[in-house]
């Protein structure tokens, strides 16, 4: 696979789309109302006016999209294969899988003609979790990977959308839900429910690298932080530093995200 | 009646000298803001003018005041959005530390769970205390008698009530934010209480998806947002002092 390689396609025919995309909305807002039905469209209708001025904002959508269909057809196969979730474990992933199809339909419809098409997904990674849907804590590990992943993607994507208060909007509410997401895997795997670099709970090291800044921007927050702890109630582990980095969540950028997807995609 | 002169008052707070801006960057730089990036983030906002020509309202990103009646002004533009969540910190470390003393029939784990939230949340206020410096709001009073620490349940239904307006709050100033870096920070918060809210939820009904049913999470997947008038509405009646929001941006 070579997930740069179709990025740079999906950016090229973004340019082609963008043209054509920009002359069919203007027909489709003179022609029809159809698409401001329900609240999905109207919404749809905003954000695609908002991204029409501005390619960047697309990029990230798309960016976005493509995780969310790794997402949605992660759990989509999981819970289609008898024996794989249980029972007890059903209605949760039943829930996480229903959010991100609607996270896959709210993206196509907000970016229409331009959305990327749903690519091949492989989620052994070439053979690094061939017990990816056989093994229960293997599909667990990999929930809990793509969620927190989910949320550092988001993130880290938040600054170049700040242009456009619908979309940011949207992608904060959906950000937050992926977080939810994240704890509630978390707490399945019996794990804390922050993230930092120490405890990767078997996920692969790069989706936690650069987790655990004390330092948030101009504020050192130990020295400041550390006096009004409580750290009690026999909670050994809980020092100062872990505090700190469990509170805060960072950011990682669209290429950090890609490259550890890219393993999943297969084209 | 005594509260007319109040209500009559427009709802831009005192007026405030117009100070010119490097004088007012000095001024800035006396509060003890003095680091790289702070100095920066607050001379950005002296560019916008003081007063909006238009709606004659004040538009300047200044910081928190204490009105003459005790209310408490959250000040403005970014400033005012931190003071905002400044406030749910304060309302929330509070929250847990008033628990930690009084909850009854809690487990060594509640107690444990109780901690690490409030410890997070103090890593969230001090931030802001020490980032807005002289621009912050003062320590708040707080008042839990609507809660009822008699049971673990209770107790951990009012944390996950105070953790969803976390998230909807931060959620919904997200846009109003003028500075990329104040974005940034309030994004590194903002999945930290969405954590926070599961594990409260997960307290009362473990493994379940009722931390993630439809009263958090709408029909397209994605959280509800308060606007800041809806959050102070949520948060005011366990904060002693009244919250004033009348210089935050608005949608």
């Amino acid at each position: 696979m070579n997930l740069f390689n179709i990025l740079s396609e999906i950016e090229q025919r973004d340019a082609e789309a963008y043209e054509k995309f920009t002359v069919s909305r203007r027909k489709l807002f003179k022609t029809t109302a159809v698409a401001a039905a329900g609240s999905t469209g109207l919404l749809a209708a905003t954000l695609n006016k908002a991204f029409a001025a501005d390619g960047d904002v697309a990029d990230v959508l798309n960016f976005a999209l493509l995780l969310e269909y790794l997402e949605a057809e992660f759990y989509a196969i999981g819970l289609n294969t008898p024996g794989l979730i249980p029972a007890n474990d059903r209605n949760v992933f039943a829930k996480i899988g229903e959010h991100e199809r609607q996270h896959v339909d709210f993206l196509r419809s907000a970016l229409g003609g331009s959305a990327i098409p749903k690519p091949t997904f492989d989620f052994t990674a070439g053979g690094r979790f061939p017990t990816a849907f056989s093994n229960y804590g293997t599909f667990l590990v990999l929930s809990q990977a793509f969620e927190d992943l989910g949320v550092r993607a988001y993130k880290g994507q938040a600054p170049r959308l700040k242009g456009n208060r619908d979309v940011l909007l949207a992608a904060l509410k959906i950000h937050s839900v992926e977080a939810r997401h994240a704890g509630e895997v978390r707490l399945i795997r019996g794990l804390r429910v922050w993230t930092s670099e120490q405890e990767t709970g078997g996920a692969p090291a790069a989706v936690y690298m650069g987790e655990s800044p004390t330092m948030q921007w101009t504020v050192d927050l130990p020295p400041v932080v550390g006096p009004k702890l409580v750290q009690r109630e026999g909670n050994v582990g809980q020092t100062v530093e872990r505090v700190v980095r469990e509170a805060y969540d960072e950011p990682l950028t669209k290429e950090q995200v890609l490259a550890i997807a890219g393993p999943f995609v297969r084209g | 009646m005594k509260n007319n002169d109040q209500l009559l008052r427009p709802a831009v707070g005192p007026s405030v000298p117009a100070i010119p801006s490097v004088e007012r960057r000095l001024f800035m730089r006396q509060l003890g803001l003095v680091s790289a990036s702070t100095a920066a983030f607050l001379a950005s906002c002296t560019r916008e003018p003081l007063v909006d020509p238009q709606t004659g309202k004040r538009q300047a990103r200044l910081g928190a005041e204490v009105l003459p009646d005790g209310t408490v002004d959250l000040g403005s533009g970014d400033i005012g959005i931190s003071n905002l969540a400044y406030t749910l910190d304060q309302l929330e470390t509070a929250f847990y530390a008033t628990a930690l003393q009084r909850a009854m029939n809690v487990t060594p784990e509640d107690r444990k769970v109780l901690a690490e939230l409030h410890d997070h949340e103090v890593a969230h206020r001090e931030f802001f205390k020490t980032f807005l410096g002289g621009m912050a709001i003062p320590m708040l009073d707080f008042d839990f008698s609507s809660v009822d620490f008699s049971n673990r349940n209770s107790v951990f239904d009012a944390a996950q009530q105070f953790e969803n307006v976390g998230v909807a709050a931060f959620n919904g100033t997200g846009p109003l934010i003028h500075d990329v870096e104040v974005l940034k920070i309030a994004g590194k918060m903002v999945s930290i209480e969405a954590r926070h809210a599961t594990l409260a939820r997960h307290m009362i009904a473990p493994k379940t998806p009722f931390a993630l049913s439809h009263e958090l999470v709408d029909a397209q997947g994605r959280d509800w947002h308060l606007t800041p008038g809806e959050v102070v509405a949520r948060a005011q009646k366990y904060i002693k002092q009244k919250i004033s929001i009348a210089n935050l941006p608005t949608y």
